[in-house]
């Protein structure tokens, strides 16, 4: 039993290793989406604020979600990570901060 | 002498009224009648909440070259610059196509001539791109998928600064040339390689001057990443009136009024099934960056109510660009599709039905 703890233990640990990039990368997925695709349905296709937001909604929760309409930034936090997104101009639309 | 010119002017003037072609607007021709059995399909009750069903945003039908039926839903109107996901990788072959015409690459060209971060695959030609078929190890899936799709990470994580560089980074599953794997990838490579095709000089308006200019298309949005490379697998934006456009241009084999803005071979490179494509990997059969409704390794044609020369430019929750030049028919549909439950077959025959007198 005890060896067979251990072995799924390194498996598990190997995993991790493995995957360790998309492991990291994933917790942005949700506010970085957000951020990007509300900032175009916004100021790209001009729909209104409340559209938007339903448009944008996943089944995993955001929160601390900001609209600058001045400088037609989008910031969203989800999953422990913060991301914006910020329209550029009438021909490149919106784009995520790097 | 005098009198032969004008005679002549007024014989082409009449040419080229037989012929319809938009303008700053579209004409509008004789209006569908009959749409009830179209509209029940496309435009049920729409639950924003659940957002289940069948969801059109927009319907456009164009007739040899004019509007014969025209719908809007939801937030989306007329002046609407829609979000049309997948139907960028067409445009951006389409674009690509002028540049072909210039005469600044060859489709047996090696990509990383101009695009030398795949110096890791030498071998892809930009025909292998345009056929999604680099051989690069690359997992389109996402919904169901999220930490291995390389589409999310590409977008929306490790690789939305540079997205050209992070799919070259890629390994290879398959020789270039050989399988069909669709990639939004292979797609964003395109965009990259366009750079040193046309020269990063002309790069940042090419895709206006070269097709959106020409075509009279006012309010294109073209997203580009950190590295100003533009979002060829996605993120291109336009009004339903303007994508009908580029499928007249299609239609009409790359031809715009009297200047043949694509040459004639670069739309049969578009229009010709990819040889490695195998029956049912999609959900129609991939050519240069379209999709077309054709018979393929056994399998029957995807949409069997349309006629075989039906070929598409298809985006992510149900954004289509059909075009049936044997029917004279160019069609965009715009939807927020979240379930998947809308069939391209089912709306191809229902407008069909409604056309046909």
């Amino acid at each position: 039993m005890k060896r067979f703890l251990l072995l799924l233990l390194v498996t598990l640990l190997g995993w991790i290793g493995y995957e360790r990039e998309n492991l990291w990368a994933f917790p942005d997925i949700i506010s970085a989406y957000t951020a990007k695709e509300y900032c175009s349905c916004r100021y790209v296709m001009n729909n209104d604020a409340e559209y938007c937001r339903g448009y944008v909604k996943q089944w995993l929760p955001t929160s601390d979600f900001s609209d600058d309409s001045a400088s037609k930034t989008i910031t969203v936090s989800g999953m422990g990570r913060s991301n914006s997104a910020q329209w550029q101009n009438e021909r490149q639309g919106c784009r995520l901060h790097p | 002498m005098c009198k032969g010119l004008s005679l002549f002017l007024l014989l082409i003037s009449f040419t080229v009224q037989a012929e319809q072609w938009p303008s700053e607007q579209w004409p509008t021709g004789p209006k569908v009648t009959d749409t009830e059995a179209l509209e029940s399909y496309a435009f049920p009750p729409r639950d924003d909440a659940t957002r289940q069903g069948i969801r059109t945003d927009a319907l456009l039908i164009i007739r040899d070259g004019q509007i014969i039926y025209e719908r809007y839903a939801g937030p989306t109107r007329e002046q609407t610059p829609h979000l049309t996901w997948s139907i960028s990788k067409s445009l951006m072959a389409t674009v690509l196509g002028v540049a072909y015409g210039e005469g600044l690459f060859k489709l047996e060209d090696p990509a990383v001539k101009f695009y030398p971060p795949l110096v890791k695959h030498p071998t892809i030609k930009i025909a292998d791109l345009l056929h999604w078929a680099s051989g690069i190890d690359w997992q389109e899936d996402y919904e169901y998928a999220p930490l291995k799709s390389s589409v999310v990470a590409m977008l929306y994580t490790r690789g939305h600064n540079d997205m050209a560089a992070f799919t070259a980074d890629h390994g290879t599953y398959a020789e270039p040339g050989q399988a069909f794997r669709y990639s939004s990838g292979d797609s964003n490579l395109v965009a990259a390689a366009l750079k040193n095709i046309v020269g990063p000089q002309r790069y940042p308006d090419y895709p206006w001057t070269a097709l959106f200019e020409p075509l009279g298309i006012r309010h294109a949005v073209w997203e580009t990443d950190a590295n100003g490379t533009f979002v060829a697998s996605s993120y291109a934006y336009l009004t339903a009136r303007d994508l009908a456009r580029v499928g007249l241009l299609m239609a009409r084999d790359g031809r715009w009024n009297d200047r043949q803005l694509l040459p004639s071979d670069w739309v049969t490179f578009n229009l010709t099934p990819f040889k490695g494509y195998k029956a049912h990997q999609d959900e129609a059969v991939p050519g240069g960056q379209w999709w077309l409704n054709r018979p393929a390794d056994g399998a029957a044609a995807p949409w069997p109510d349309a006629p075989s020369d039906t070929f598409a430019a298809l985006g992510h929750w149900g954004q289509a660009l059909y075009v049936i030049p044997s029917e004279k028919l160019v069609i965009v549909r715009y939807a927020d599709d979240r379930d998947g439950s809308y069939r391209h077959n089912e709306l191809l025959k229902r407008v069909l039905k409604a056309v046909r007198p």
